[in-house]
């Protein structure tokens, strides 16, 4: 449903991505890793209009939203219609000033809900992840980090859309809140069969639930396998030390557990 | 047993966090109480004494302090206190008009500055600068030196050399949040330029924006006082705190509470003002620009 192929970002003449090509299935979960300053985070802003293309080509087809297409230079895209992003620190990804229920609504801003509609589809949203209703009402320095991030899922969430960014979605939380606010997004993800793009560096986290592995190094893809493949042989030395050193850490299980998701890994 | 510990947790930082909003809270209501006392004292104060503000009394010509006049009378025989109370709505409302004016003004443009940038950005910026190569006081006795000693003319004066700090506040303020996560959400999201700004940037400028507007409003009470005491503001028979002074200069020696009280009311007023902001600085502190810590 989403096909890169290409894909190019300079910024002030420095190559910040190069040759970038993958594609996700739908209802699959994509996991990009790769060290800090590696592109990872450049590719999700470049893929939301945040970065512009120098060049290469974007084919998005949602179910329920028009579809995108973009080849050589485009920029200025604000965001994929049919996509929504979870940010890394819920804190700052939403206004400290607002209301839960207020931030959230807005992902719908474009519909033009009527009052009621909007408040039962945040509430929705908000018992969907797994929040008390009353917490709309609620600003994010009165709720607890699990909290925020579940309320930024439901922001995304109340958008129906057909795919979600995230990036590093659990790094701000804590083990415990971590498993919780992984099992919502499984959850979430078998329901709706919404596809997930994940930016993360905890390689534990893309073996268990990642369709589809893309390992990117200083801008260019390492590896780009199912994740099955991804841990048996991986395609470059650097992943091989990379599998080594997450096994060392004790990360990484010994054994990859294959992946309960909704349909089998299929390449594209 | 994992809903527990959520809950727990949320329930410290709750605690936490609403420590610090109710003394911000029981500060803002304080502060908002006395500053209505005064303007209630300031406008309609003059209105419980015995005495018209500007009318003389000739037999009773610079008489010190006594039952009869708390602060003593002026050279024409008006009673101090009355002309004080009487000044405060000049002095404090004036202040309080230019700032307002000058506020809104400099928040517009460093909305738009800050918000589109580039052109937007730059034009207006080098605009703000030039304004601010004037010393304040100097562009403001000069221009309301050209236009014709008034108060209309000081109110216009002043204005046009008090918004630049606010244009430089806001637009480096909104610079720092158009890249936050939550504005980019927002943009993302199809919300419209004006909808951003109103919901997302002005609420989380706000705080430190009514810090930057105390103390401008004790600095504008002086500047007016200052230019009416120079004799370009607010004229005679009015009475206004710089141009009380101005009139008791000549008494100095002879009568010196008619310089004494309004000057003590200028640095009251003015001290006031500005330990309220020192306070409400330390209160909104590192949170004035949302930084969620």
């Amino acid at each position: 449903m989403l096909r890169v192929e290409n894909l190019g970002v300079r910024i002030h003449g420095e190559t910040i991505l190069d040759a970038i090509s993958f594609c996700v299935q739908q209802g699959q979960t994509l996991c990009i890793a790769g060290e800090s300053g590696s592109g990872k985070s450049s590719l999700l802003r470049a893929l939301n209009g945040l970065l512009p293309a120098e060049f290469g080509s974007l084919a998005f087809h949602p179910k329920s939203s028009e579809p995108t297409e973009l080849e050589g230079r485009w920029r200025g895209v604000r965001g994929l219609p049919g996509s929504r992003w979870v940010m890394q620190d819920p804190i700052a990804a939403l206004n400290p000033k607002l209301p839960l229920g207020v931030s959230i609504g807005e992902s719908v801003f474009s519909k033009n809900l009527s009052a009621t509609e909007l408040n039962d589809a945040v509430s929705d949203a908000l018992s969907e992840v797994e929040l008390l209703p009353e917490l709309a009402v609620r600003r994010p320095s009165e709720v607890s980090m699990g909290q925020a991030q579940r309320a930024c899922l439901a922001r995304a969430l109340v958008a129906r859309p057909d795919l979600i960014f995230f990036d590093e979605p659990l790094s701000a939380l804590d083990a415990i809140v971590q498993k919780q606010v992984a099992a919502t997004m499984r959850r979430i993800q078998m329901r709706y069969g919404t596809t997930f793009i994940i930016v993360t560096h905890d390689l534990g986290f893309a073996a268990t639930y990642a369709d589809h592995v893309l390992v990117l190094r200083n801008g260019k893809i390492e590896a780009n396998q199912s994740a099955g493949n991804f841990f048996r042989s991986p395609e470059s030395r650097y992943c091989e030390e990379l599998i080594l050193a997450a096994r060392e850490l004790g990360g990484l299980p010994e054994v990859v557990p294959a992946k309960q998701g909704p349909g089998e890994a299929r390449s594209c | 047993m994992t809903f527990q510990i959520q809950a727990e947790f949320s329930e410290e930082t709750d605690l936490q966090k609403t420590k610090h909003g109710k003394d911000l809270n029981r500060f803002l209501f304080r502060l908002g109480v006395m500053v209505l006392c005064v303007l209630a004292v300031a406008t309609t104060g003059f209105l419980l004494s015995p005495y018209a503000p500007n009318s003389p009394d000739f037999l009773n010509r610079l008489s010190p302090p006594s039952e009869a006049h708390w602060l003593g009378t002026d050279q024409l025989g008006r009673d101090i206190a009355t002309r004080l109370l009487y000044g405060g709505i000049w002095s404090l409302g004036l202040a309080f008009l230019i700032t307002f004016v000058g506020a809104v003004m400099g928040t517009m443009i460093g909305l738009v500055a800050g918000h589109f940038g580039r052109a937007a950005d730059v034009v207006l910026m080098r605009m703000t600068d030039s304004f601010f190569a004037f010393p304040e006081l100097i562009a403001a006795v000069t221009i309301a030196g050209v236009l014709g000693p008034s108060t209309a003319n000081m109110v216009f004066a002043l204005i046009l050399v008090g918004w630049m700090k606010f244009a430089r506040l806001v637009r480096s303020l909104s610079i720092d949040l158009v890249h936050r996560d939550f504005v980019v959400q927002a943009r993302l999201n199809g919300l419209p330029s004006t909808l951003i700004l109103w919901r997302h940037i002005l609420p989380n400028i706000g705080p430190s924006l009514l810090v930057l507007w105390t103390n401008a409003w004790s600095r504008s009470i002086l500047s007016i006082s200052g230019l009416s005491f120079l004799g370009f503001g607010v004229q005679p028979p009015n009475a206004e705190w710089g141009a009380m002074l101005l009139d008791g200069k000549a008494y100095m020696q002879t009568a010196p509470y008619l310089m004494i009280f309004p000057g003590a009311a200028i640095l009251l007023c003015v001290l006031a003002i500005n330990l309220a902001g020192d306070r409400l600085r330390d209160l909104l502190g590192g949170n004035s620009v949302g930084t969620g810590k």
